[in-house]
């Protein structure tokens, strides 16, 4: 009886809240990482390199959700780059050095990115062009503002921008609680709202969403505008960090943000989010960097890891492993045989 | 990252310093030329066929840039037989950076001068330009080819010096040894191999190089050189001595330490106003941070356009093609120069550059 119990119990659970599979994977991969850096190689794990990590993190953590949030619309977020650059230019270069102006200069990165938000939205989500095809052109635009701006190169980040991005509070770095407060809206939003739960199923399934009376296009055209503001959010973050940025320095996020997303369980054909996967799938690769830097092996070696971590990470979701089980299982009998 | 700053120590040469010392002296009365010899008034490199002069740049867009070019165009403006003088930005294409050399020798230049980006890719189009008669004269980056065979002359950086200097600084600093975490731009280049060439002369077995040989690569990317210098901090309970090759960026990054509890410690690089005022702010935290610079290499472009003039003109030709880069900073010995700050000027000019501080600060206006 207890068990019958128990299984009632553990099946209602599982209807009404069942941890997704994304979840469980990415952490526990993540939890192995670390040990295996504990193990292995130790300095990878000490506070100094922590502290080092986190920031790198917490910059990667914002991008990949608001590129899940396109992905779950079914498109993708290829103008990454521009768009971070374009807010690191933005913040760095209109202000010169001079803090006063660093909130006029946040306020124009946040239009700039409403605006490159709009028109992917309106190119992708409006006149249904491929989403591919359309943000590689918006990045091109975005990288064209970026040149303009700062000639190619962005000053000096302002003190205070560096104290707030770079800094560390209560032995945290600051950008961490800008990742933790940016997961809690977005999971919030899309898990606790009924908005959020219109936005995922015109996600799953624009078709019925349209049906059901949805108003498809708009929360495709929101998604892409939600994604840009998160960008923006991550290149002033990185602007901070980095201190003296270049004005390409979002070219080395375009493919880690589709990879955190994809860990983190999300599909690429779109439907459901899992911000938290997300997050944690970022921990993930930034500390799969650092372990692959503290293990001192060649750049090229390093390179290869990196690489296969991603493909292994990758191939859990998309191998159907059930039928690949089947298989083996339907063949050892006729070997025995 | 690699166009960031191709070169990032390099400067005026004693030689050419003594060049624009005696242009400096002929304004003031040396004898006038003849049709190919030195122009009356002018730098001795400046003869008096009248010529069209291009400077081809392979990606004109950050700041380095934006000056060498104004340094290439200020030496141009020494010589009045220069009539007419062309830009062009090959905007990191290569195709593009091709084209451009296409088409100023279609329009008739008689001299050219080339920062070949793309390195080999760029030879065939020098070698073409070079065979149509035109003065062609690559400078900094090596496009590979022979100098009279494939164009003039290329006007190479020494970047071997460089790696001297700095080894020559860390011998006198920490004449028992230490531990040196050398960082460079993207794997595999040149400039790097070349750096840590130099060092090695100078410098015995009791210097240990930690992190990758033969450097750890950083793509000049600050956000990579951040991630690099973590991870370097928390293997190496003792790093003495960092070498870079391109010290801006390494502003974001030095921060790191503090996070571990520990000092900054001595850095030798290249020079940038945005480092000379980091070190100013955090000497007094920092008892272990020293500071070295070689100076940055705006002024190469300036011998490249003295010898193409020089040769498309028939003024004097430099006896040297390439630059020896000197040593600009030092915090302990003061000499040649103290660290050097300007604080109410932007933190990219380079205060080793022959062109003055304001007016590099007002070219990135």
């Amino acid at each position: 009886m207890q068990d019958a119990t128990m299984r009632d119990s553990k099946a209602v659970t599982r209807s009404r809240m069942s941890v997704p599979k994304g979840f469980v994977t990415v952490t526990v991969s993540t939890i192995a990482l670390f040990l295996l850096s504990t193990a292995i190689a130790p300095s990878s794990v000490s506070q100094g390199a922590l502290l080092g990590m986190l920031p790198f993190a917490a910059v990667l953590a914002i991008v990949g959700l608001g590129q899940m949030l396109v992905v779950q619309q079914g498109g993708i977020d290829l103008s990454i780059p521009g768009a971070v650059s374009l807010a690191i230019v933005v913040v760095s270069r209109v202000p010169n050095g001079d803090d006063s102006v660093l909130v006029p200069a946040i306020f124009l990165a946040v239009l700039f990115a409403i605006a490159a938000g709009l028109v992917n939205g309106l190119l992708v989500g409006r006149l249904g062009l491929n989403s591919i095809i359309a943000t590689l052109g918006t990045n091109a635009l975005l990288f064209g503002a970026v040149l303009g701006i700062s000639g190619g190169s962005p000053r000096r980040t302002t003190d205070l921008l560096a104290s707030i991005a770079g800094g560390v509070s209560a032995g945290i770095p600051n950008s961490v609680f800008f990742a933790i407060g940016t997961l809690v809206v977005v999971a919030l939003l899309l898990k606790r709202t009924a908005s959020g739960r219109r936005f995922e199923a015109t996600g799953a399934n624009p078709n019925t969403a349209l049906v059901a009376g949805l108003r498809v296009k708009l929360q495709q055209t929101a998604a892409y505008v939600w994604a840009q503001l998160l960008f923006c959010l991550a290149g002033i973050l990185l602007a901070g960090i980095t201190a003296q940025p270049t004005a390409f320095q979002g070219n080395s996020y375009l493919l880690p943000a589709v990879a955190v997303v994809v860990l983190g369980g999300t599909s690429l054909l779109g439907g459901r989010g899992f911000p938290i996967s997300t997050v944690v799938a970022a921990l993930f690769l930034s500390q799969l960097d650092q372990f692959v830097l503290a293990l001192g092996v060649p750049y090229a070696v390093r390179t290869l890891l990196q690489a296969a971590a991603l493909a292994a990470g990758v191939a859990v979701y998309t191998i159907d492993w059930a039928a690949v089980r089947q298989r083996f299982s339907r063949r050892q009998p006729a070997q025995v045989a | 990252m690699k166009n960031r700053k191709i070169g990032a120590a390099l400067a005026l040469s004693v030689s050419v310093v003594m060049l624009a010392l005696a242009g400096c002296s002929s304004t003031s009365g040396s004898t006038g030329g003849t049709e190919g010899g030195p122009l009356a008034g002018a730098p001795d490199w400046c003869g008096s066929k009248e010529i069209t002069l291009g400077l081809l740049d392979g990606f004109g867009g950050n700041s380095w840039r934006l000056i060498t070019t104004a340094a290439g165009a200020d030496e141009v403006a020494k010589c009045p037989s220069v009539t007419n003088y062309e830009y062009a930005d090959g905007q990191g294409d290569t195709q593009k950076s091709i084209a451009d050399i296409q088409g100023m020798v279609a329009k008739g230049v008689d001299a050219l001068v080339v920062f070949p980006d793309a390195g080999q890719a760029m030879l065939p189009a020098l070698r073409s330009a070079y065979e149509a008669g035109v003065v062609t004269v690559p400078y900094r980056v090596n496009p590979g080819g022979k100098d009279g065979v494939d164009y003039n002359a290329w006007i190479g950086a020494d970047f071997t010096t460089d790696g001297a200097n700095w080894g020559n600084w860390i011998k006198t600093n920490f004449p028992d040894g230490g531990n040196i975490l050398f960082l460079s731009g993207p794997k595999g280049n040149s400039q790097g191999a070349d750096e840590l060439a130099g060092m090695k002369t100078v410098l015995d077995d009791s210097y240990v190089f930690v992190g990758e040989t033969p450097f750890d690569p950083t793509n000049w990317d600050p956000a990579l050189t951040q991630q690099v210098l973590t991870a370097a901090i928390a293997k190496n309970p003792k790093i003495d001595v960092i070498v870079s090759d391109f010290g801006p960026s390494l502003v974001g990054a030095l921060p790191e330490f503090k996070k571990s509890g520990r000092s900054i410690p001595s850095l030798v690089t290249s020079d940038g106003n945005v480092l000379g005022c980091f070190w100013e702010d955090n000497k007094a935290a920092n008892p272990d941070f020293k500071l070295m610079t070689v100076a940055t290499g705006n002024d190469n472009v300036r011998l490249a356009v003295q010898y193409a003039v020089a040769v498309a003109t028939g003024g004097v030709v430099p006896s040297s093609t390439t630059f020896d880069a000197p040593a600009f900073e030092d915090s302990v010995s003061g000499t040649p120069n103290p660290v050097e700050c300007e604080r109410d000027l932007p933190g990219d000019i380079f205060l080793s550059a022959e062109m003055s501080p304001a007016d590099q600060a007002a070219l990135l206006k």
